[in-house]
């Protein structure tokens, strides 16, 4: 019995402000962004009078913004992929092998985290511009004639975005592999399992909760970010949270944003729900 | 993998981990106009120019107060949230933490989005600083509470009996009991809301009103047509007092921060 259970209303004074806050403040403009996204463009202002299903037609009608979900939707994937790859093995590092500097590891994971957005996708401009770091190094020592187109493109956009959210594949994945017991390994070793296959069959599958919570987390965050893209991007390749932020700042067009950004969002959410059935399959076949 | 690939292998990550912030840092006393390479020799000239220049010190300025209200707020809401969700929540306790998280789950654009035309539908408006804090605020949330619940984790219902039992009142086995257990939680939790806080930029970019740009803002704006090492040496200054931060939490008070 946990004290204080029944005692009247004041237990829940405390969670007031709380539910207050995110009611009115996250909840309520969330409704207000459905409806906006229905309501009838305006002339001067931002939204007229009546509603229609209109943002939506024109946003599924016009390639151009298929195109543009189509190629944010592949740079998210991208991410997501390359994250797991360059993620993976620190992940298992940090959670088990003995080091020496683990709390120093640790900290140059979580390193990034600690310093904003802008600053991390500016020091990604100063490496991969024509006139950066990597570049100039390259045509310094003869590699190259001309510089590599490292910005202003997918790729830069790519690098940029597995720098800025990798922490956020290691740390869950780093969690669920310190979650699984290490008898188990040394059993499947000491009944003569490889150590790629004790990796396989015990490890994998046993830290595949924590693959699939970072890759979702990834997915997502890459899907609605703005910065880095803007910035590593320019004007030649727009995402399409890059287009809706932009749609409603210059522009004003919100019954139309908030039809791309809501579309943008229930997209992600489609292909993360894809992702995590495909993967709870799998997870249940080995 | 063998144990040597593997540790090279992450080396490599540490060093990508590292790049950018450490360029960042080093630009920031190049003595050229432009961020070339190599740099034309080391100067604190883009620093004297930063210190010299209103509009980042008038957004370094923005940038601590905002962080600062609404860490005080979030950390108030947060802790309270904290206490219910430990001590009293029985069976939609699973919801009360999904909703407290709700604000790191949902994609922070279209959050920005939907506060900035609800602002603008009830006539608050963007005006005022209101509408930026109350964003910082939901984002900051979900790390005051995490922070508060962990720190509760130990917490052991038969210690507030055992007081109660003894003759404590209720004040006195808050006092006693249970702020001495939630306060490295709070304190964390502050400190990395105001850490957070002090980075975030959708929301800011969203919700900024006239001549209330953060640094952030102000940073971004500036790298959209600007090229000096001025925004490293912003950038260098702003990684500096985040460190700062992290450094007296954990090694003067000797805090764990939960950052998830």
């Amino acid at each position: 019995m946990t004290p204080g259970r029944t005692k009247g209303m004041g237990p829940y004074l405390l969670i007031l402000p709380a539910v207050l806050l995110l009611g009115i403040f996250l909840v309520l403009p969330y409704l207000n962004i459905v409806l906006m996204s229905f309501r009838v463009p305006g002339q001067g202002t931002p939204y007229g009078v009546g509603f229609t299903a209109g943002n939506y037609v024109k946003f599924f009608t016009d390639s151009f913004y298929i195109l543009q979900v189509v190629n944010t939707l592949w740079i998210g994937l991208l991410t997501t992929a390359i994250c797991l790859v360059v993620g993976f093995p620190v992940a298992w590092q940090l959670a088990r092998a003995d080091m020496k500097f683990r709390g120093l590891a640790y900290g140059l994971v979580l390193s990034p985290l600690l310093v904003g957005i802008v600053i991390r996708s500016y020091g990604w401009t100063i490496l991969l511009g024509n006139n950066g770091l990597i570049n100039r190094t390259l045509l310094n020592i003869g590699l190259i004639e001309r510089p590599l187109p490292l910005m202003y493109n997918a790729l830069g956009i790519v690098i940029a975005l597995v720098h800025v959210f990798l922490p956020f594949m290691i740390l869950p994945i780093m969690a669920a592999i310190q979650g699984v017991d290490p008898s188990l390994h040394a059993a499947a070793r000491s009944l003569g399992a490889s150590k790629t296959t004790a990796f396989r069959r015990i490890i994998l599958p046993l830290s595949l909760p924590g693959i699939q919570a970072g890759c979702i987390l990834v997915f997502v965050l890459s899907l609605s970010a703005y910065v880095t893209p803007s910035l590593i991007g320019g004007l030649r390749v727009k995402t399409m949270a890059v287009t809706v932020v932009d749609a409603l700042i210059d522009t004003f067009q919100w019954p139309f944003g908030s039809a791309l950004a809501l579309c943008l969002s229930v997209t992600g959410a489609i292909a993360v729900v894809i992702f995590a059935r495909l993967t709870r399959m799998k997870w249940k076949a080995s | 993998m063998s144990r040597k690939v593997l540790t090279v292998y992450c080396l490599l990550v540490y060093a990508f981990l590292l790049a950018p912030i450490l360029v960042v840092v080093g630009a920031s006393f190049n003595a050229g106009s432009f961020l070339t390479f190599p740099p034309q020799g080391l100067s604190l000239r883009w620093y004297v120019t930063f210190f010299n220049n209103e509009v980042f010190m008038r957004a370094i300025r923005t940038s601590l107060w905002v962080a600062a209200v609404s860490t005080v707020i979030s950390t108030l809401i947060g802790t309270a949230a904290a206490l219910y969700y430990v001590q009293h929540a029985g069976r939609g306790k699973e919801a009360i933490r999904i909703a407290m998280l709700s604000p790191l789950l949902l994609p922070e654009v279209l959050t920005a989005i939907s506060l900035l035309f609800f602002v603008y539908s009830v006539g608050i408006g963007t005006q005022t600083m209101f509408a930026m804090i109350v964003g910082h605020v939901l984002i900051t949330l979900p790390f005051v509470f995490i922070n508060v619940s962990a720190s509760l984790e130990t917490f052991d219902p038969a210690w507030d009996m055992a007081a109660r039992s003894l003759g404590a009142g209720r004040f006195t086995r808050f006092r006693r009991i249970m702020l001495p257990l939630i306060k490295p939680g709070v304190i964390g939790g502050a400190l990395f809301a105001f850490i957070i806080s002090f980075d975030i930029f959708t929301i800011s970019f969203m919700l900024k009103g006239i001549g209330t740009s953060t640094l952030p803002i102000q940073l971004f704006d500036y790298l959209r047509t600007n090229f000096t090492p001025e925004a490293a040496a912003v950038s260098t200054v702003s990684i500096v007092l985040t460190l700062v931060v992290v450094i007296v939490s954990e090694k003067v008070l000797g805090l764990r921060i939960h950052r998830f």
